[in-house]
């Protein structure tokens, strides 16, 4: 890592390396570790790490929304106007009832309604 | 809690014909009411008869106190003799039933007491109702109630005072409905079930489309209709205030003072006996329904509404329960958000109200096991309302003062 930018046979400078104002060589300073073009592929090697850091923490972000916010696998309660929440159509054949099907009332006393709407209630003591 | 001398004890499941064939229906007499079972897919209900035949014998068989070979009549017993004072350890089964009745207890401020059972029997409900004489002489003396502090429970192990008889009329029924109807569920995967015991109804699973529908009918005066009488039934009078909801989740109870009546020395008595008194409630309804996250919490509510009188519907509405009072002139008043209209949604809260009461009723899964409640200890929880044995005082705000 420390030979990153060491002049080695066969390989050729990038066209502008020393155009480039920022990677300016310094007179001053022999190539390598404290050169410019040594500090331009630091730079270049930063970013590169931020870049990354930043599209994993875009997947993380997008991953956690995805899973509080993605939609059920199976359809949501669904309600028609004036019909109960919880009136699902999720399992098939659910039946509409129209009648009573038992009754609430004091112990002992159950009211039944009949074919044409009679009630009728019996004490279940008396029989 | 029928006995087994019940002439309808044994009785089979008779298939009810509700108009539609996408719903089986049942009946048979149990637990000194009717049971009745709805499900569907109709195809499924052999097998959730079957699992309700179980739960309605084992709560008979624990908590009956009309079975002298049930497990609390000799709990009671015991209390009262040789080894009385001590404790015993009693069934997972009976211990949840009495944990939930003392519950109720703390949370009704006393005004539901499973140590009413000598006050009962005193005023001439002292077998199974179908067989009790319905006329008697004048009654000389009351009997003391000596509450529901007076019992200890811890986990499984019971301990009762001497002569202590323990009736769980307010909250064994419900509780029954509850552990019947989530167990159905469990054999019924991909549908409903509704379990009523004498009226205190529970669902689990899921509802058919737009809800169970149910009528929530008040008892006819005594004396208008005729009641059944050689197998034919009276009709319902015209005049009695009935009402259709739709239930979807949760359970629905109903307490009433007009269906379990007799007479001693010319006077009507009743079966909701307030504590403070002995005697049976004195207050202004006649009838009251209430809806909550189980069936136990509604019995427990209801009964509480007949004995707390004017307060109770201040204190229903506090609670978010929903609730229909019938008054004694048969004037009806809600509370809590339940229907005006007929066939109108019944929307139970999804959350217990009662402290350590059992959880709400589900799809499936069992009951919590039984909770930790001794009758003298404080106990933790909102909205109860505390001391209601105290002498009448100051109106207090509902849910966190007391019962007048």
């Amino acid at each position: 890592m420390d030979h990153d930018d060491a002049e080695r046979p066969g390989w050729v400078r990038l066209p502008g390396y020393d155009d480039d104002t920022g990677y300016q060589r310094d007179a001053g300073h022999p190539r390598g570790a404290g050169s410019p073009r040594a500090g331009g592929v630091r730079r270049l090697r930063r970013a590169s790490n931020w870049t990354a850091a930043a599209l994993i923490a875009g997947v993380a972000a997008a991953t956690g929304y995805f899973a509080h916010h993605a939609p059920p696998a199976a359809p949501a309660v669904s309600t028609v106007s004036g019909t109960a929440p919880g009136a699902s159509t999720a399992a098939p054949g659910k039946p509409t009832l129209s009648n009573p099907v038992t009754t609430s009332s004091g112990s002992g006393v159950v009211v039944t309604t009949g074919p044409n709407g009679v009630k009728t209630y019996h004490y279940r003591g008396d029989n | 809690m029928t006995g087994a001398r019940h002439p309808a004890a044994h009785h089979a499941w008779s298939l009810i014909d509700t108009g539609t064939g996408s719903v089986g229906v049942a009946e048979r007499a149990a637990l000194g009411t009717t049971a009745r079972v709805a499900v569907w897919p109709p195809h499924q209900l052999a097998r959730v008869l079957t699992v309700v035949d179980t739960e309605l014998g084992l709560l008979d068989q624990q908590a009956s106190r009309f079975r002298p070979d049930s497990e609390i009549s000799a709990a009671c017993r015991d209390a009262g003799g040789a080894r009385g004072g001590g404790s015993l350890i009693v069934s997972e089964g009976l211990a949840e039933a009495i944990a939930v009745a003392l519950a109720a207890a703390r949370w009704t401020g006393g005004l539901v007491d499973p140590t009413v059972g000598n006050a009962l029997a005193a005023l001439g409900y002292d077998r199974d109702f179908a067989v009790i004489r319905r006329d008697g002489p004048v009654l000389t003396r009351h009997a003391h109630v000596p509450g529901w502090q007076s019992v200890r429970l811890d986990g499984r192990r019971l301990r009762l005072a001497a002569g202590l008889q323990l009736d769980l009329g307010a909250t064994a029924k419900g509780l029954g409905a509850d552990r019947a109807a989530r167990e159905a569920a469990t054999v019924v995967p991909a549908g409903g079930v509704l379990v009523s015991l004498g009226g205190d109804i529970a669902v689990a699973g899921e509802a058919p489309c737009g809800g169970w529908p149910v009528l929530v009918a008040d008892e006819p005066e005594p004396a208008s209709p005729p009641p059944a009488r050689g197998g034919r039934p009276g009709r319902f009078p015209p005049e009695s205030p009935a009402q259709v909801i739709r239930l979807v989740t949760g359970a629905l109870a109903t307490s009433s003072i007009m269906c379990r009546q007799w007479q001693r020395g010319g006077r009507t008595l009743h079966h909701i006996v307030d504590p403070r008194t002995g005697r049976p409630a004195a207050g202004p309804w006649r009838t009251v329904s209430v809806a909550a996250a189980n069936c136990a919490e509604a019995n427990a509510a209801s009964t509480a509404a007949i004995i707390a009188g004017d307060q109770a519907p201040a204190w229903l509405a506090a609670q978010g329960l929903p609730a229909r009072l019938v008054g004694r002139d048969g004037s009806v008043r809600l509370a809590g958000g339940w229907p005006a209209a007929d066939d109108g949604l019944l929307e139970p809260p999804g959350t217990c109200r009662m402290p350590a009461g059992p959880g709400p009723v589900r799809g499936s899964g069992a009951l919590a096991g039984p909770a930790r409640v001794s009758g003298g200890r404080p106990a933790p929880g909102s909205g109860r309302l505390s001391a209601g044995r105290t002498p009448p005082g100051p109106r207090r705000s509902p849910g966190a003062g007391r019962w007048r």
